[in-house]
């Protein structure tokens, strides 16, 4: 069985590697839009298309007010009122669903997979299986060009019940924070690029020596979802999302592995010889830039956007753009087992509520199946040709025109896609080139290609080590499991993460054996054996849909 | 004159309720103008959503809104009371208002003493404005300065290592969690809290003062016998206000400033609740469960209110009702 399902696993990573190095081949709907209708569509989005700062609201906003003129329907958006919590603003709307289920959007974009079945079977959504395949043909053939989207975007019992959201990279993106150094350092030390985690190591003792200068990363946006634990050969750090991991096809706590002790054995040890930020759990990215352009750290953890934001403020004080990402380090025998990454496939789905009469469904069906086809994959993405963008000549690929280069507000291209941060749609890749800067892209490669370059030929080790022990998208529990597992999750978390940041900070000691099996001793307290039985039997029907 | 006010309080008498209540109203029209907007603003927003209250007994699902979901009984009470960290954060929370009570009430107090023996009224008064100001800094941003201040290299550090102490991180420190938050907030609080007590010494007959002057008494001596009575009406009921939220801590700051390696000291009710119900980080938001939670700490707190009432109405004859 066992067996059986690691070659399941291996063969849905192949196929994927195989999705993810076609460019997005989509069906060609030209001709069909606009639907020149006369009826009016509520649209509900959570986080995803937010209306950029310079516009009051979305009738000012050309990408919201464009869809509707493309599409041919008009779309009435809500949107979360600026500044307020997305999350809360979605239950506040849902909860109208028990008394006025009139009243919601139509169409709605949120967080809906881990509760998909309570929602199909309560009647909230629409169960899309009938009616996908004559009315968003675009996103039918989309699905079935990957096993693992398909996947992602059907219940247990084969149900769809939702458009949702894919990098055309594959998981490239979702791998966009990892180890960066500074490179004027490196060759003043006369260093090479640190590939192992002893290298790693030898890069901070050199830099402490030479410059005072200690490992530092923004705690909790940064450091403690995954840390550098992969070349230990573990899963996952110290942040309550990052508890399961899938090992051999079972799913396990992430932080009750021997592996992961030796990564906490390690970086309390770090910790212990001053060669890590004393503030590290305090500090923001804020304080950790203002460290780092003070030369307090030359080796960290951060995302591709921090990074770009450290070398544009050296720069400006006349220091160059020293910041490089590096790969995550492996173990000394060049292996890893993860890093921070995922499949490409988002947790937002856009889905049909059931204040949609049938007819007023199909339609929406048709206008969310834009986005996955060819003309409007264009338009998610870039906005209308010859407005926000022309085809380059030089790459054969969309380029922005003045409108957007020209724009030095923040990500001026919201003002013109949908595709920038989440939705229904696809978003591509060209348009991560377009929107960074090309040190966060080597980055981005660095960390997602583990070192080995884009041209590599070991796809299928890219995705082990960036997805293929992530608990996936779209796995869907049942009402019972949820309630169940929503009772024990918070101090199941809570447990965990403060006795591993505990054991990771040096505030105990993680090679004190006794210390160490009562943490996993005290696991029982929290239910561990029952979560983990009714996550192992989620899982297992998600591999067998 | 006597027997006048006695007929018109006989015919009052006869009057049923409601010409009772008409008559009121149309002698003091005013008022009841005046208090109607607080009357609608208790209504709707401490009244109405009582009726929520019934989601403590319910598995609540949003979608099905609190009609349609299912009776649960004393379910998440059950669940709560089971809870492994129930005793860590009924003791965190008791212990964190507890100092806040022993700490932070009396030192507006004290400030307010002070302040009432300066006679320098342009000292005094930039004294009032610069302890004051802090109340005014948003809580976050607050919150942001203590972090800043009490890391390695922040100012706690730099004046503990001039002392001849060793610099450290004060925040991530269990030992020391405690310590910040108490003095953080009576930074924070102190001069606005102090102002309902130098209002109410400015309230105290000044004769008092002159009197015990001609008995001899030293200023201190004033301090304690006139000044300090003079306030205790006033220090009774906020303290019994405040009684009255023993376990309201709030969750803003706690969340703000606690870490992982603190949560044993740090972690209370009102944060437990947020992290199970808006701040849920996988799975949905448990309203049944954190409804329940509050509902524990309101009864918590009526009783301790009641308590303190009760002590004080047999002790000092100052009591709320």
């Amino acid at each position: 069985m066992k067996k059986l399902l690691a070659l399941v696993l291996a063969l849905c990573l192949v196929l994927t590697a195989a999705a993810a190095l076609a460019s997005a081949d989509l069906l060609s709907r030209e001709g069909v839009y606009p639907l020149n209708s006369d009826k009016t569509i509520t649209w509900y989005s959570q986080d995803s298309h937010n209306i950029h700062s310079d516009f009051a609201d979305w009738h000012d906003s050309p990408f919201h007010v464009n869809l509707s003129k493309q599409v041919g329907v008009n779309i009435e958006w809500v949107l979360p009122t600026t500044g307020a919590d997305g999350g809360v603003f979605t239950n506040t709307l849902l909860s109208d669903a028990g008394s006025n289920i009139g009243n919601l959007p139509n169409i709605m974009e949120a967080y809906f997979m881990n509760n998909a079945n309570q929602y199909l079977d309560d009647e909230v959504i629409w169960d899309l299986t009938p009616y996908l395949e004559e009315y968003a043909p675009a996103y039918w053939a989309w699905l079935h060009s990957n096993p693992a989207y398909d996947k992602a975007m059907k219940t247990d019992d084969g149900r769809y019940y939702a458009f949702g959201f894919f990098r055309e990279d594959g998981g490239w993106n979702d791998s966009y924070q990892g180890p960066v150094v500074r490179k004027d350092w490196l060759e003043e030390c006369g260093l090479e690029i640190p590939k192992t985690i002893s290298e790693f190591e030898n890069v901070i003792r050199v830099f402490k020596e030479k410059y005072g200068a200690v490992f530092t990363s923004a705690f909790s946006p940064r450091f403690y979802q995954m840390g550098m634990s992969g070349a230990f050969g573990a899963y996952g750090n110290v942040n309550p999302d990052y508890l399961y991991e899938i090992r051999d096809g079972k799913v396990i706590l992430a932080q009750s592995t021997d592996e992961y002790r030796n990564w906490l054995r390690w970086f309390s040890g770090i910790v212990k010889e001053g060669l890590v930020d004393t503030d590290l759990q305090t500090v923001d990215d804020t304080n950790v830039q203002q460290k780092v352009e003070t030369g307090l750290s030359g080796i960290a953890i951060t995302s591709m956007g921090q990074m770009n934001l450290w070398n544009n403020h050296m720069e400006a004080a006349g220091n160059g753009r020293p910041w490089i990402g590096i790969p995550y380090p492996t173990n000394d025998a060049g292996e890893i087992y993860s890093i921070f990454g995922g499949s490409g496939i988002g947790s937002i789905t856009g889905v049909v509520t059931k204040s949609a009469d049938e007819e007023t469904m199909k339609l929406c069906l048709q206008v969310l199946d834009y986005a996955y086809s060819k003309e409007g994959f264009l338009f998610w993405n870039y906005g209308i040709e010859g407005e926000s963008w022309v085809m380059s000549e030089e790459t054969g690929l969309p380029a922005w025109t003045d409108l957007v280069a020209k724009d030095t507000s923040n990500d001026p291209m919201i003002k013109y896609n949908g595709t920038t941060w989440s939705g229904s749609c696809i978003q591509a890749t060209n348009l991560l080139y377009l929107k960074n800067s090309q040190a966060s892209i080597d980055a981005n490669d660095a960390w997602y290609y583990l070192g080995m370059g884009r041209d590599t030929d070991q796809l299928d080790k890219v995705l082990e080590v960036t997805s293929g022990h992530k608990w996936p998208t779209g796995v869907t529990f049942t009402t019972e499991e949820s309630d169940e597992l929503d009772l024990y999750n918070a101090s199941l978390g809570t447990y965990v993460v403060e006795q591993c940041t505990s054991f990771l900070l040096g505030n105990k000691d993680v090679n004190d054996d006794g210390l160490w099996n009562e943490f996993i001793s005290g696991l029982q307290q929290y239910h561990i054996d029952r979560v983990l039985e009714l996550r192992q039997n989620c899982y297992d029907r998600y591999l067998s849909r | 004159m006597a027997k006048q006010k006695a007929a018109v309080n006989a015919h009052y008498r006869r009057l049923s309720l409601g010409q009772k209540i008409a008559r009121d109203f149309s002698h003091n029209k005013y008022k009841y103008l005046m208090i109607l907007p607080v009357l609608v603003y208790l209504a709707l927003f401490c009244y109405k959503p009582m009726y929520g209250i019934q989601i403590a007994f319910k598995n609540y699902k949003i979608t099905r809104g609190i009609e349609k979901s299912a009776w649960a009984g004393m379910y998440w009470f059950e669940q709560f009371f089971n809870d492994p960290y129930f005793w860590r954060l009924l003791r965190n929370t008791f212990l964190i208002s507890g100092l806040q009570i022993l700490f932070c009430f009396p030192a507006p107090i004290l400030l307010a003493l002070m302040l009432n023996e300066v006679q320098h009224n342009r000292f005094k008064r930039t004294v009032q404005t610069i302890t004051y100001m802090p109340y005014f800094i948003s809580l976050v941003v607050l919150c942001s300065l203590v972090k800043i201040y009490t890391q390695q290299n922040g100012l706690v550090s730099e004046i503990v290592a001039f002392f001849g102490g060793t610099k450290q991180n004060w925040l991530q420190d269990p030992k020391y969690y405690r310590l910040v938050y108490i003095l953080s907030d009576i930074w924070q609080s102190v001069g606005w809290n102090s102002i309902i007590y130098l209002a109410a010494l400015s309230g105290i007959d000044m004769e008092q003062y002159e009197a015990a002057r001609i008995d001899g008494a030293s200023r201190f001596q004033q301090m304690l016998h006139v000044t300090l009575p003079g306030l205790l009406p006033t220090i009774t009921i906020l303290f019994i206000l405040r009684m009255g939220s023993i376990l309201n801590v709030g969750y803003e700051k706690t969340l703000l400033l606690y870490q992982p390696t603190t949560y044993e000291v740090a972690d209370i009710f009102s944060t437990y609740t947020y992290r199970i119900s808006l701040g849920a980080t996988s799975g949905q938001p448990q309203y049944s469960l954190s409804t329940a939670v509050s509902l524990f700490n309101t009864i918590v707190n009526v009783f301790f209110l009641l308590l303190t009432n009760f002590i004080s109405r047999r002790a000092t004859d100052s009591s709320l009702f």
